[in-house]
């Protein structure tokens, strides 16, 4: 126990002095200001912004790259409450009360809670990895296949409590997205499914092509209907306080609190931790909500929850990528690559190895987040100023920095086109009543999911049945069950009221 | 797929007496809408001289396959063996001939949801495309999946899905259709085409300026003066940004003029 603190304080020695403390500056302010552009999320920031470390001593360039990575969380998480553009998979969930908010002129406290949610699970999944690092991996090593699947099954079920209409069609949003996923090459064969000879789609669809489709083109779309004018007015006229008012500080603590703990220990798993933290936190809080309806129409608690529960999961991910070398979500394969570079082999070896390293950046990591923190509460007024821009003038300009955005990820035209055809499906969803967040979830989860289900049969030889004799896994899946007749039983029970209204 | 009927159910939403015949023959278009959209783009090949079927192969071979698909897998089936078809025959048999049942079956009834009723027929549709899409691939072998399995796994319980969501819609009370506008989607997929189409040959500050001023279009709000002014500057701010200050390879100016 000693042991760790003397570490960690090994750590904060390394990241406190001042150039790396300023490569930290850098790094965040730099990911806030590119991520925070409509249309490139946190994996494009990265990916753009990793050529600039490459100069850099390997503990500096990697602190730089936590900077990097936090500021274009926040930056992600800004566009889904302005824009209702989710820069990434993590931050899908905060579209669903941020952007309410936003339009009800509460864009600067849902702004503000979100940095703030974010500093202290930070600050919580810090201490977490130095105390609890090496006995969590010990848990995540007991993860076999069927456990994944089982897991990633319990969190497409969260993603179809948390939709707002009827259960059939958020099962048939998952459905859709899982086999959005399969585009591409076969995992094990290699054989090209369902990409009818084009070669941009090989490598299989885009998770950026798709979001913004959805979200970003479809609701720009929706927003253009007449109609709609006064609701876009609205978010224009109104804009009351930049700062959270002590009621939302009090409504959103416990809901960070409950945020940074799902998010911990949900980030330690490898493999889209972080995306199903986000979601289980909101339908968590939704869930113990004295009054749920409330979700979906702008509560604080909605936008505090998940987005404490991504970052302390996004924090806690480190833990298998140091400890096991796997790299939990695309960015940190991004981390792993950079590493490589600078000639960093990550693996159980590192920690012995190169604590400067190890300790250094979680240290880092720390100090990233309060960066967020200082760099991005005097900005609030800055970004909710944007929503005054006009319609008029804000929509082409979305429509041509997403296009540029999306076309940078691979610099192929033809995602350019795909995500285009994906707003208009997107236009068609919201006309239908359809949710795209359990889409999206599907799509992302889809791949890992048939991995594992594969993996699983293969070890078991065909037997279905190891998802409910290994104990883990049937835990899993009975939670996953006992939640879904959570979910449709009052549906059922309205459907019967109804009858018997009508009756 | 899904995005053809979405702009085409504009119609069926403004009149709602003629609703079934109007929506029966939108479904009776999404079952012919690969065909279609395969002879949009021979078309297209013609004229950008790609090498894709000609016009006429297209049109000869998937009439062919209207006619001879089913005789031919009744024959197969009859003489035993192996069933072996086609791509544009499996296309006709797995998704074109159950969507047409369909448009007949919307335009004997009156879906008391329509919202939920064409909603599911779409999903339907999206979950028989992608069957017809993975035929092509290796099922189960032994106990171990194939590519094909996952995806057909998936399309038959998005047909179930998409059928309860139809069927929910057809018995139960619910919203009618909403309207579609076709002007904000027009212009807005227009300037995100344009865009696409324009990046490679005419570099970033012409696709970009053009991408906006049409994306402009798709409202009446659009005051000229302002967004012409505003287009440019951001059109110099993204040559300036993307370019230079991130290092993202892209082309700046027209081909052309570069050379």
């Amino acid at each position: 126990m000693l042991d760790l603190f003397q570490n960690l304080a090994h750590g904060f020695a390394v990241a406190l002095s001042p150039i790396n403390l300023l490569l930290c500056l850098v790094g965040a302010l730099v990911g806030t200001l590119v991520g925070v552009l409509p249309g490139i999320g946190t994996i494009a920031t990265v990916a753009m912004l990793l050529p600039i470390t490459f100069g850099l001593p390997p503990v500096g360039a990697l602190i730089m790259l936590a900077g990097i990575y936090y500021g274009a969380q926040y930056g992600g998480s800004t566009t889904s409450i302005l824009v209702n553009i989710p820069g990434e998979a993590t931050s899908v969930v905060t579209t669903l009360d941020g952007f309410q908010m936003a339009k009800q002129g509460r864009a600067g406290p849902a702004l503000s809670i979100a940095a703030i949610g974010s500093f202290v699970a930070g600050c919580a999944a810090t201490v977490l990895i130095a105390v609890l690092g090496a006995p969590l991996t010990r848990l995540a090593l007991l993860f076999g296949p069927a456990e994944y699947f089982s897991l990633m099954v319990l969190g497409l079920i969260f993603a179809v409590v948390l939709a707002k209409g009827s259960v059939l069609k958020a099962v048939a949003m998952i459905a859709l997205g899982l086999l959005l996923s399969m585009v591409g090459a076969d995992l094990e064969t290699g054989a090209s499914r369902m990409s009818f000879n084009i070669p941009e789609l090989a490598d299989g669809l885009g998770f950026a092509t798709v979001a913004m489709g959805v979200f970003g083109f479809a609701e720009i779309i929706r927003n253009l209907d007449s109609g709609a004018e006064s609701d876009r007015e609205l978010v224009q006229q109104k804009i009351t306080g930049l700062m959270p008012t002590r009621k939302d500080l009090a409504e959103s603590a416990p809901a960070i609190f409950r945020g940074t703990i799902l998010g911990s220990i949900l980030g330690i798993l490898p493999g889209g931790g972080a995306v199903i933290a986000s979601f289980a936190a909101y339908t968590f809080e939704k869930k113990i909500a004295r009054d749920p309806s409330r979700f979906g129409r702008g509560a604080i608690a909605g936008v505090a929850a998940p987005e404490s529960a991504n970052n302390a999961a996004a924090q806690t991910s480190f833990i298998p990528l140091l400890t096991l070398g796997i790299p939990p979500n695309a960015v940190m394969a991004l981390m792993v690559g950079a590493m490589t570079i600078h000639g960093i082999q990550p693996g159980p070896q590192v920690m012995q190895k190169q604590p400067d390293l190890v300790w250094g950046m979680i240290a880092s990591m720390w100090i990233g987040n309060l960066m967020l923190i200082i760099i991005n509460l005097p900005l609030v007024g800055i970004w909710v100023r944007l929503l005054r821009v006009p319609y008029r003038l804000m929509f082409p300009s979305i429509v041509v920095f997403c296009a540029i955005g999306i076309y940078s990820i691979n610099n192929a035209p033809v995602d350019v086109i795909l995500a285009g055809a994906f707003g208009l499906f997107g236009y068609w969803l919201i006309k239908h009543d359809f949710e795209p967040a359990p889409l999206l979830l599907g799509m992302v989860l889809g791949t890992l999911m048939e991995e594992n289900l594969r993996r699983t049969l293969q070890i078991s030889r065909g037997d279905w049945s190891v998802f409910i004799t290994r104990p883990l896994s049937a835990a899993l899946l009975a939670i996953a069950a006992a939640l879904l007749v959570l979910a449709v039983l009052p549906a059922l029970r309205r459907k019967r009221d109804e009858v018997f209204v009508e009756g | 797929m899904a995005d053809t009927t979405g702009q085409l159910s504009d119609n069926a939403a403004n009149t709602p007496a003629a609703r079934n015949a109007i929506g029966a023959l939108i479904i009776l278009l999404l079952a012919f809408a690969p065909q279609l959209v395969e002879l949009a783009m021979a078309l297209a090949g013609q004229i950008a001289a790609l090498a894709v079927r000609s016009p006429l192969q297209v049109m000869s071979a998937h009439g062919a396959a209207l006619v001879e698909s089913l005789p031919a897998l009744v024959r197969q089936w009859a003489e035993g063996g192996k069933i072996t078809l086609r791509s544009d025959a499996l296309l006709v048999l797995i998704y074109t001939y159950p969507l047409m049942a369909i448009a007949l079956f919307t335009w004997l009834v009156r879906p008391r949801a329509p919202q939920d009723y064409f909603g599911g027929v779409v999903l339907m549709a999206i979950a028989l495309f992608a069957l017809w899409a993975a035929s092509d691939l290796s099922g189960m072998r032994g106990f171990t999946f194939g590519p094909g399995t996952a995806p057909r796994m998936l399309g038959v319980l998005l047909l179930g899905m998409g059928a309860a969501v139809a069927v929910i819609g057809l018995v139960t009370e619910g919203p009618s259709l909403q309207i579609y506008h076709w002007r904000g989607p027009l212009f807005v997929s227009l300037a995100i085409l344009s865009f696409a189409v324009a990046i490679r040959p005419l570099g970033l500050i012409v696709a970009a300026l053009a991408s906006f001023l049409i994306a402009a279009l798709g409202t009446s709000e659009t005051r000229w003066g302002e967004t012409l002014i505003v287009g440019v500057v951001l059109t110099l701010g993204c040559a300036l940004l993307f370019p230079y200050v991130l290092g993202l390879p892209m082309p700046l100016f027209p081909r052309l003029l570069v050379q």
